[in-house]
């Protein structure tokens, strides 16, 4: 590393030398007293050009390798950072978020170590060496010829940071276009169905002008700032003319000392205007950098330190004790004061309606929503004494937004353990009801690639894809976040039987909205605000007369109806034929 | 309408072409003349800019013959060399201007040299004011062009072309296309000095200019070479940053399935994969760079020094002067940098080529809706009948999703429509309101066929509620009028509190004025239902269509739902889908589709006594819905919450918010 900065800098000496040699031969060639010399020169100069080149290509190397180097690091430390972020860093750094950082700030500071930091250096470098070059020649004139170049200096520094305003505007233009495109085509449907296309295009339209005019602006002040910049640097070379010129004419410089300053003019006013735009651009760097280690900075919400291993047979009985928990910014608790025991081998239902607590109370299980200590157990050691993988090995969560991999199924399926037969893939795709879809509907079984470039699935197939990921690791708790929400009462009945069938001895807990899952459960709580209302047997609840035998009595007669559709439309021999608009919509 | 309507949509067009690779062709010369169509508006400010650039170019080669001949041949080391290098008047001026205001040589060719800087300043900065506003203009009439053509493209085609891809097409591309046309309009300006530089060299020295033409080929080789050399190299970077990122997207969005499985070791291993994939590719393309800019470095300063041997050769057998010998060396630079500029271009007119084909196929997907060529203009609002004759649709050549659909509603019917999933229910809704092509006289509303209808027309008067309604970023009153001049904020309200959507949105932070993301991921699900009924209601629809969604919601934001539909449909032809039993009990007649066949149509009276699948379906009616209200009233009211009892969940709660866990 130092020894490329080390390189790039004897390079730059010797660009400083190559105006030296012409000088000699100018003046050789000038003066008719001295007898011409120009092998010595060109050889010289040769000489100087080869040493360059080789300094130059192995230095260089060295410096971009470095900033690739650099950008290959800072995206891998922060894939490898976000991997074991919890749910509140996820809430406060969106996907797109993360995406702009490991992308955009990455590539701004790539830039300005390749080409920011080296170029500073250098500039400084040449800058020297070029005056020294010219002191030695004429005291004087360099006198004269630098006068005018911390103006540049200061002038390209101004015009730089006026200049960012603009460019702001210019992105912030640009990302309109982009975020009003993508929506406006993600909703093309309700634009069209309400025939508002027209002035959805009169509105593109001044978006569109908008960053049209921005990006004119940008350039505008670009290019005066060329224009202003050109003129002061001017200034300088019409001072060697003038000034530099007498003195030729006095016969206090020679002709060649005259030709090498303008090279030298060219080596010093190059980096003093490089020098204020390179501060401008480290600004907007520096805010790029530090975007970046907001990222690698942020310490992992889930505490995973743990070492000790629980070595005995789990069996998977679960256990809260008074746990309380509040989502940050939550003007009441989420969770206020959950009790209660799991034996092993039971199945367990949660109603209640949107906000109750129910999702946060499976996702505490897992640790995707961190509590306290102390709180909630497994098999009586404290969750927070599993290392994570050991935990999560253990209970398995399914979602409850069914999220697939751009991969095949069969690799989605097996997302946890790529090594598993397709024998336990069946048998989990069967009780989940997924093994019909998967022979008749999908042509390639298996083998069928789903997400972007490959077929998309029915919201009802997804859920019971990721359902079937689920069941295939057969772990010893399983915990459902509503998953049944996309099949029709048909569908639900033989994924219950098929949950019995394999969740025999093992402990199951699932959130529902219907009486119709919830009353094969061995147990159902309804939460409501956190809190507990009712828990017991179906029978036991339905006696009772809360609310549960409320939405009991109102479910029913829907379900029964349901039920009764759907036998029904089953002896008409009904077929599921492939209509592709509302599911192609939904991405 | 062409009998083979039915086939329009399906899978004749190869949607795959879409998204596919183009060919990459380096240079396709009609793809750039399409291109200039668009300047055509501008075609003047694009010559001025030409016109400007050439000046400035011209001016450029004046300052070192200024130099060389007329300061240092003529005024500081005066050579009695008959010199052949040409002054293009310039001896004269500086002569003019010493004689004229008593001026020292020197200060005269100065005064001139800060004259002609200035003036090459002022004509180049004109010139980029001028390309720019004419290329910005250029592209933005194409962008709003493109975006034009997606806009009117019908279903089918978003049926089957990923929005993200369609998207980048408007974005990126056409971004790049901004990096040619001033790249090219700029290259003028090099390429003037080329010849320029090359007459003045020949005027001076024949074999002079000899040495340097060897030097050229050399760069234009070494260019080429390099080229080639990139070009597949850039391609492997390309594919490799995009298979990078999304492998973190789709790692990010789906975080929760990656921890719950256990998987990030091996996800970081995957990633990293990638990521060493794409270093080793930067790496390789450094080393051409870094050869290829240090050659370019170099070749000027070897190019100098034959000069020097050369010419210096020439200069003391007096063959030619010192002046001239440096003016040489000088316009050396102005012809090897023509090359260097070009070969940058390369890079920006092989992605700019890309980008071009994917614009131009976009434009060019002629996939449409067929308008009638005098479409009917309907009088007054509309009585309100709808008709289907004989109806037949398939979205797939050889697949029939409707058969034979046959049914009319009179006006300020309601009409039921139920079925199994994959039965037609919503086909018919989409056929009503042109989603598709279909054939003539098929579908009618107030006897007029709707292929006689403008879709824009049709769609104005027929209101429709998808199933995937779409909540637009944007306040809460811009997603009920969608940003439509003609519906007041009084109007939204008025609408919004119609169908039960007021109570929610006054407990919002901001009311109507309230921010909601983009797919109202800070609404619960039902109001988001409520809010899509509120834009239809506002919209005052003559015939109103609702594709009921079946997605759970919990029982007693249901019953909102429900009494809202009502409110929605009052006084108005209604068609609607119904998921729930409830909604089909409220409507006039029930339409049973099955298989694409109408099974059963008639009011629930008819269908009772006709003893079929209505009947069957029936038999488990409710008994009294209005137990259900009041079941769920006392629920809520338990809770002792002092808002509108019906109203579940508040979105300040954020649990309520569907969020990611």
């Amino acid at each position: 590393m130092l020894a490329s900065i080390g390189g790039l800098l004897v390079a730059r000496l010797f660009d400083a030398i190559v105006p030296l040699f012409m000088k000699t031969a100018i003046d050789s060639l000038a003066d008719p007293d001295i007898e011409p010399t120009l092998l010595v020169p060109v050889l010289s100069i040769l000489g100087i050009v080869a040493t360059r080149f080789l300094i130059y290509v192995f230095s260089q190397r060295a410096l971009r390798r470095l900033s690739i180097s650099v950008s290959y690091d800072l995206r891998k430390r922060l894939f490898n950072h976000v991997q074991f972020q919890g749910a509140h860093f996820f809430n406060r750094f969106g996907t797109g978020d993360l995406m702009s950082r490991a992308v955009n700030d990455v590539s701004m500071v790539r830039m300005v170590v390749s080409f920011g930091a080296v170029t500073i250096l250098t500039t400084v470098f040449t800058l020297i060496t070029g005056l020294y070059f010219m002191i030695m020649l004429s005291p004087s004139l360099t006198f004269w010829v630098v006068l005018p170049l911390p103006l540049v200096g200061v002038a390209g520094f101004g015009m730089a940071r006026a200049l960012f305003p603009y460019y702001m505007d210019r992105q912030e233009a640009m990302a309109e276009v982009t975020a009003f495109t993508q929506e406006n085509l993600n909703g093309i449907r309700t634009v069209q169905a309400m025939a508002q296309e027209e002035k959805e295009i009169d509105r593109f339209r001044d978006v569109s002008t908008h960053y049209a005019q921005t990006v004119y602006r940008v350039n505008r002040y670009q290019a005066l700032m060329n224009v202003v910049m050109g003129f002061i640097s001017t200034a300088s070379t019409v001072i060697v003319i003038f000034y530099g010129g007498a003195l030729v004419l006095r016969g206090e410089i020679t002709l060649g000392t005259f030709m090498a300053f303008f090279s030298y003019l060219m080596m010093v006013a190059w980096p003093v205007r490089m020098i204020g735009m390179s501060i401008t651009m480290f600004t907007a760097a520096a805010a790029g950098t530090e975007r970046i280690f907001e990222i690698l900075d942020y310490e992992p919400e889930v505490d995973d330190a743990s070492t000790k291993t629980v070595t005995t047979e789990l069996r998977g009985r679960i256990e809260f004790r008074n746990l309380v928990y509040s989502h940050p910014g939550a003007p009441r608790p989420t969770i206020d004061g959950a009790t209660f025991n799991i034996e092993p081998g039971e199945t367990i239902a949660f109603m209640g309606r949107v906000g109750s607590g129910k999702s946060t109370l499976l996702n505490a299980i897992v640790r995707l929503v961190d509590t306290p200590a102390g709180m909630v157990f497994l098999d009586g050691h404290d969750i927070h004494d599993f290392p994570l993988h050991q935990l999560r090995g253990a209970v398995t969560l399914v979602p409850q937004d069914p999220f697939l991999f751009s991969m095949t199924l069969r690799d989605n399926l097996t997302y946890d353990d790529l090594s598993r037969g397709d024998e336990l893939i069946w048998e989990a795709a069967e009780a989940a009801a997924f093994a019909d879809p998967l022979r008749r509907q999908l042509a390639e079984g298996l083998d069928t690639m789903v997400g972007e470039r490959g077929v998309t699935l029915s919201g009802g197939q997804k859920q019971r894809a990721t359902l079937t990921r689920g069941m295939v690791r057969d772990a010893k708790v399983l915990l459902l976040d509503d998953c049944f929400s996309s099949v029709d009462t048909e569908t639900e009945e033989r994924i219950l039987r098929g949950l019995r069938r394999m969740r025999g001895g093992k402990t199951t807990m699932l959130i529902s909205h219907r009486v119709s899952t919830a009353r094969h459960a061995d147990r159902i709580f309804v939460i409501d605000g956190g809190r507990f209302k009712e828990s017991g047997t179906h029978q036991e609840l339905i006696a009772r007369g809360g609310y549960y035998a409320d939405l009991a009595a109102v479910q029913s007669n829907q379900d029964e109806d349901r039920e009764r559709k759907a036998r029904l439309l089953r002896d008409l021999d009904s077929e599921i034929s492939a209509v592709p608009m509302p599911e192609a919509a939904k991405l | 309408m062409s009998e083979n309507a039915i086939q329009a949509p399906g899978p004749s067009r190869n949607y795959s072409a879409f998204d596919a690779e183009l060919t990459h062709q380096a240079l396709n010369v009609r793809l750039f003349v399409r291109l200039l169509g668009w300047l055509k508006p501008y075609l003047i400010t694009l010559f001025v800019s030409i016109a400007f650039v050439v000046m400035a170019a011209l001016s450029q080669v004046l300052m070192p013959i200024l130099t060389s001949v007329v300061i240092i041949d003529t005024i500081l080391v005066p050579t009695t060399i008959a010199s052949d290098a040409p002054d293009y008047g310039l001896l004269a001026l500086v002569d003019w201007i010493q004689s004229t205001y008593a001026l020292e040589a020197l200060s005269a060719a100065g005064l001139v040299y800060v004259t002609v800087l200035v003036g090459q300043s002022l004509l180049s900065f004109a010139h980029q004011l001028t390309l720019y506003s004419c290329s910005l203009k250029a592209l933005r009439d194409l962008r709003i062009d493109l975006f034009a053509a997606l806009e009117r493209k019908p279903a089918s085609f978003f049926d089957h072309v990923g929005v993200g891809r369609v998207m980048t097409r408007v974005t990126n591309d056409v971004e790049n296309l901004f990096q040619l046309l001033t790249g090219f309009g700029g290259l003028a300006g090099e390429f003037v000095p080329f010849f320029v530089a090359l007459f003045a060299m020949l005027a001076i020295s024949g074999s002079l200019t000899g040495v340097v033409l060897v030097a050229l080929p050399v760069a234009a080789i070494a260019t080429i070479a390099f080229r080639i050399a990139m070009r597949k190299i850039f391609r492997f970077i390309r594919d490799s940053v995009s298979a990078l990122n999304q492998y973190m997207q789709e790692d990010l969005v789906g975080i929760d399935v990656v921890q719950l499985s256990g998987r990030e070791k091996q996800n970081i291993e995957e990633y990293g994969t990638h990521n060493r994939a794409n270093r080793g590719y930067e790496f390789r393309a450094i080393n051409f760079e870094v050869l290829y800019d240090t050659f370019n470095m170099s070749l000027g300063s070897v190019v100098t020094g034959g000069i020097v041997w050369f010419g210096g050769g020439q200069v003391i057998q007096q063959d030619i002067s010192l002046g001239s010998m440096i003016l040489f060396t000088s316009l050396v630079q102005m012809m090897i940098m023509p090359i260097v500029s070009l070969g940058q271009q390369f890079n920006v007119l092989f992605r700019s080529m890309a980008s071009g084909e994917r614009i131009f196929q976009a434009l060019d997907w002629d996939e449409q809706l067929h308008e009638p060529d005098e479409p009917t203009v309907m009088e007054g609002r509309l009585r309100g009948k709808v008709e289907f004759r004989h109806a037949h649709f398939g979205y797939y050549q050889g697949e029939e999703i409707l058969k034979d659909v046959s049914f009319s509603i009179e006006p300020g019917e309601k009409l039921a429509i139920v079925g199994p999933t994959g039965s037609g229910k919503s086909t018919i809704i989409r056929l009503l309101v042109r989603f598709y092509d279909i054939d003539d006289n098929m579908v009618f509303v107030d006897d007029v066929d709707v292929n006689k209808i403008h879709s824009r027309d049709l769609r104005e008067r027929v209101g429709v509620v998808l199933q995937d309604f779409h909540i637009f970023s944007g306040t809460v009153c811009d997603n009920i009028t969608l940003n439509n001049p003609d519906i007041t904020r009084e109007r939204a309200e008025w609408a919004a509190r119609s169908v039960n959507a007021d109570g929610f949105i006054q407990e919002l932070a901001d009311g109507y004025d309230t921010q909601l993301a983009e797919r109202g991921q800070n609404l619960s699900q039902g109001q988001r239902q409520l809010l899509a009924f509120a834009r239809v209601l506002a919209a005052d629809p003559e015939i109103l269509v609702l594709d009921e969604a079946t997605a759970n919601i919990d029982t007693s934001t249901e019953l909102v739902v429900q009494d809202a539909v009502a409110k929605l449909t009052e006084g108005r032809t209604s068609i609607v889908v119904a998921h729930r039993l409830q909604t089909i009990q409220e409507c006039d007649r029930i339409l049973v589709l099955h298989h694409g066949v109408v099974e059963e149509l008639g009011t629930h009276d008819e269908l009772i006594a006709k003893g079929g699948i209505y009947y069957t379906l029936h038999e488990l009616q409710f008994q009294d819905a209005d137990v259900a209200r009041e079941v769920a009233r006392e629920d809520e009211g338990s809770e002792g919450r002092t808002t509108d009892p019906r109203w579940v969940s508040t979105p300040e709660d954020p649990s309520d918010t569907p969020d990611r866990m």
